[in-house]
This record gives C-alpha cells, structure tokens and sequence, in this order.
C-alpha cells in the first residue's frame, strides 16, 4: 500500500487552492471548519471563512443567499449534519432555488462507526438524489477528491459531496474529474461490479483474490452517484449479464437502487446490491463495521462467488 | 412629520395594490388574503419609495432585496410588482390556473423582481442574511427587506439566522415582523406565545422598533431611519391588522385564507373603489 491520505485535509487543501485564484468561492463552517480541513483557508482567506456555530439549517439558508450574488459557498460538516438535519433547507433553498451551493458530508457512511447511528451517514444518497437538479457525488481516492472538488466548483449548481474519515491510499492516478461520468477500472467477463465512493478500494481487492480463483469482474468505479451514467450500466449489465453494486449505504435507496432502475427496462439482467440492511447500524471499529456488513474485500468477495454460484 | 403628500400617494398606491389582491382571489376563487393585507403598506412603501429598484431590469446586480419568508403572503407582493410595472397586470387573473407565473407561493423563476422561493416557514431570514453577506463581502451597498409573520416565528432557524446575522453585524438587513397576532388555529399568544418579539431580537444582537405596521407615516418615517443601531441588522416589529382594508375579515382568524363568496368580493371592491377615489381626490387638492 502506497502513502495514505486523511480525506478530509485533501478536501480542505483542494477548495483553498481553488479559492487562491477563484474569488467567489467562501466556506461556511458550523463549528465544523478546522475538522474539515479548512485550517489554511481560515489564516488565508479570514474574510471569506463564515463561522457560524452548530446552526445547520440557517447555514444553508445563508449559504443559498449568497450564492444568489454569485458566491459559491462551501459547506462541510458531518454528512448526516448537513443532509437530514437541514433537508428543507437543502431541497427548497438549495435545490428548488437552484443555488450554486456546495454542500460536502464528511466522517460519511459509518466511518465514524463507534459514535453510532446519529452520526453514521447511510442514507444521504437516497435523500440527495431526491432534489431536481442537485448532483451528488463520492470521489473514490485522495487524487480523485482533488479533481471532484475542482469539478464541483466549476459545476454551476447545487452539488453534494460525501467524504469518508480514514486515511485511505490512491487507488488511480489523477485525472479529470468528469460529473455524470463512471469508469472502467477493470475488464471482465463473468460479472460487473459497481462501487462508489471508499469502498471501491476494496472492490478492486477483492476482485484480484476472485482473479486468482478464475472469475472475471468487470469493474465500474461510480464517483458521480447521480446523474447516474445509465449507458455505462447499461452497457456493462448487457455485457456480463449479472450486476453487482457496492456502497457504503444503505443497500435500498442509493446507488444499488440506481443502477436496478437503469436496469429496470434490460432483459436477461441481474442485479445484486451489497450494502447495509435496513437497520440502524452497530458500533465498533471501522474495519469491524465493514467486515459485519461484508463491505470489505472478503465480504465482497464473498458475495461474488455465492451470486456466481447461482 | 412626513410629507404628507408622499404618504398619500403612498396610501393610494398600496389601495391600488389591495384591489390588485383582491383581482387576485377573484381569478384563483381563493386565497391566503390575511397577511397579504396585513403587510401590504410596508410592501408599498418599499417597491414604491425606499428601495433602489428597476423594474425593467430586475436583476440589476445593486438592486435591494425583497423576500417574502410568509411566502403565503406573496399576493401582496405580486401585487406590488404588477402595480409597480415589473409584468403586466393580466397576469394577475391568471391566479390559481395551470401553470401560473403567480403561483400560492413565490417562485423567483417564474417571476421578475421574486428574489426567493418561500413558503416552508422559517428559511426566510437566513436566506436574507446570506444576500446581506454577499453585499458586505462584495462592497455594494444594497440593503435586503424581509417580512416574516409572527405565527412563524416558533421555527427554530428563524433564530439561527438571528444569532448569525447579529454576529456579522448585518446592518444592511431589515427585518419585518408582521405582527398581525393572529394565526391559523387562532390568536399568537394562545398557540405559542412568542413575546417579548423584540426583546428576543435584541438578545441576538439586532436593533429594533415598534410601529403601527398599518400606519404609511409611521412605516415611511422608519424606513428613513435604518439602521435604527448602526452596525446591527434591524427588526422592525409591526403591529397590524390582519385582512386590512377587507372589512368583513378584518382581525379575523379565519381570513387567513379566504374562500370567498361572489357578492363578498364585490362588497369588498367596491370599500376599496371609495378608499382609492378618495385619496385621488385628496391628491388632487
């Protein structure tokens, strides 16, 4: 394994390099700007750093106001802070206003998995993806949180943005971050796995084990959750004929849920979600959390070779 | 005292705009007409006296700002609108219809000079903020009105975006309390008695005032005096009658939203029809 990141400075450092040449761009903090990597931007930028204390509805609120002039806020704390507490606000100010606001959940899925449910994040795809017109997006490595940070700036609109806690190693070179946009990260013939966000660096762990046994994954790596990039699914499930999608979130409502509704008009398509169930999920470390819920590269390995298995 | 002439007109202006309110309810056959009424002076004396506006180009980049955070109360400002030349007035009988410009609550897509899509109570005052912010950071100096109705001031993120805007010493928002004292299920103090409203403001660090919401003098002469503490946003508590100028549902509850019959609205046209010749005539002199 190569140098590893913590995902939450690489976010911070990415939005104040923008912010040196772009102006406009000002980050709002509910008491949430240093743990979210924003310690540069508050000495360089103090005029552009909005502290506002634990208020996350009104920080949205602001937020779309601003952006009504022109400024592009950015707005990050612990995702489920700023996606269920504040949804009215992100759903009408955010999204029926069409404000150009860029809403960032960190310490995403259970990554901050012995503080339990209230601060564990398994839903925020399937709330986000609800708003027309937002774009919700979950980069899958250090370099690609970089390049989405630099792609969700430019991107006029609202656009929500999850990021994990963990330090976690590069897993692609950088490139151009394209919204709406996935890639294939391995060929393959007897099964398509698609992932999104940190857990993709399982994905393609696992899918080196299921080499060695002779299956052969495809690998669709889905940092843009929605817009989905349906022909890219489309194309892939034609291919192997059998899907299998991978996230940190709840198995029902977020990208799994996506991918079977581009799949809905196939035929002779299955899709498979690996996710958590439908529970509030338990307490413990990290790597406890995703090895009970089969998100690391043994669960999902696992999970190939019994959908194979038939 | 005022130039009395510059409040008559004003008063004349905001009966033209109760009539447009009530062409409204006659389009739709309903209405939210209570607050509309209610704050429909100080909706005049701004579109037609204090703010820097321009109605052929709405989006003029220092403009000031209106917004609505009673979004049910958008008829009194469809109605300032159209009266001050923003869209033309047929579009005021297209109320209630199938994809109409004028929706039940404002839809700045739809509409010139809408600023905001209000209607879930409580989102008004941050949103406000946040333009004030954008003006302070920016360096133009447009100020930002907002009306918000007293009935709505339980919601919690009203008192976030208080905290938040005497922290940056807003001094370029204007707050409007629409204290009309009455809600759907009945009087504000019986369902959650929110006073000391001005006194809550204070604690959050905002300037405030106290006048007769319904008198055009008393809403000229504070609007010629804002801030009314420098260096803090200010929240202008306006004691109203709710459904003013409607006399059958004047401090009525239940004309919060009115279903009107046909000869209520011809009873209540024809009081605004006096009201408006009378002035006319006052003017005149």
């Amino acid at each position: 394994m190569g140098e590893i990141f913590d995902p939450r400075k690489v976010f911070g450092q990415a939005v104040t390099e923008i912010a040196g040449t772009n102006r406009r761009v000002v980050v709002f903090s509910a008491d949430s700007g240093k743990s979210s990597g924003f310690g540069e931007f508050m000495k360089k930028y103090p005029e552009r750093y909005y502290e506002c204390g634990i208020m996350e509805q009104g920080v949205v609120g602001m937020a779309a106001g601003m952006a009504t002039a022109g400024i592009i806020p950015v707005f990050c704390a612990i995702a489920p802070f700023v996606t269920c507490r504040p949804y009215e606000m992100v759903r009408n100010d955010m999204g029926y206003m069409r404000q150009n606001v860029k809403l960032v959940g960190r310490n995403c899925g259970f990554t901050y998995s012995d503080l339990g449910a209230t601060h564990q994040s398994l839903d925020d795809f399937a709330i986000m993806r609800m708003i027309p017109g937002m774009t919700v997006i979950a980069p899958q490595d250090p370099n690609e949180i970089k390049a989405a940070v630099r792609a969700m700036i430019k991107h006029e609109g609202p656009v929500y943005m999850r990021i994990g806690n963990p330090k976690i190693p590069n897993i692609m070179p950088e490139k151009e971050f394209i919204i709406g946009k996935g890639s294939i990260l391995e060929e393959g013939r007897d099964i398509t796995i698609i992932s999104t966000g940190g857990t993709t660096a399982a994905v393609l762990d696992a899918v080196s084990g299921l080499k060695e046994i002779g299956i052969s994954v495809r690998v669709i790596g889905m940092p843009t959750v929605y817009p989905l990039d349906s022909e890219l699914v489309k194309e892939s499930a034609e291919k192997t004929g059998v899907v299998l999608t991978v996230e940190e979130h709840y198995a029902e409502g977020g990208l799994g849920t996506l991918v079977s509704e581009a799949c809905s008009e196939l035929t002779n398509t299955k899709v498979f979600r690996l996710g958590v169930p439908a529970v509030y999920a338990t307490t413990g470390s990290y790597e406890e959390l995703l090895y009970y819920y089969h998100l690391d590269a043994e669960g999902i390995a696992g999970k190939v070779r019994k959908i194979l298995a038939g | 005292m005022q130039d009395q002439k510059r409040i008559k007109q004003l008063e004349l202006y905001a009966a033209k705009c109760r009539q447009n309110v009530l062409r409204m309810i006659r389009a739709g056959g309903h209405g939210h007409v209570g607050g509309a009424l209610s704050v429909m002076d100080v909706v005049t004396a701004l579109y037609f006296d204090k703010m820097n506006i321009a109605p052929e180009n709405p989006k003029k980049e220092e403009r000031d700002r209106f917004l609505l955070s009673a979004g049910h109360k958008c008829l009194s400002q469809y109605a300032a609108l159209a009266e001050r030349g923003y869209f033309d007035k047929d579009i005021l009988d297209t109320y209630g219809t199938f994809k109409s410009r004028i929706p039940g609550h404002p839809d700045m897509h739809k509409l010139p000079g809408v600023e905001a899509n209000t209607g879930a109570l409580g989102h008004g005052i941050s949103i406000a903020a946040g333009m004030a912010m954008a003006a302070k950071l920016k360096g133009t100096d447009y100020h930002v009105y907002a009306v918000t109705g007293d009935g709505e001031l339980p919601e919690g993120s009203n008192w976030e975006a208080a905290a938040a805007s005497g922290k940056f010493g807003l001094d370029n928002l204007t707050v409007f309390v629409d204290n009309n004292g009455l809600q759907i299920s009945g009087r504000v103090a019986d369902v959650m008695n929110m006073d000391d409203i001005a006194g809550k403001f204070r604690a959050f660090g905002w300037g405030t005032a106290e006048i007769n919401g319904n008198c055009m003098e008393e809403v000229v002469d504070i609007l010629d005096h804002l801030p009314v503490q420098e260096g803090k946003p200010t929240a202008v508590i306006m004691h109203t009658t709710k459904a003013k100028g409607l006399y059958v549902g004047e401090n009525k509850a239940e004309f919060h939203f009115w279903n009107p019959a046909p000869e209520d609205l011809d009873k209540a046209d024809h009081d605004l029809e006096l009201v408006v010749e009378e002035l006319e005539k006052e003017l005149e002199e």
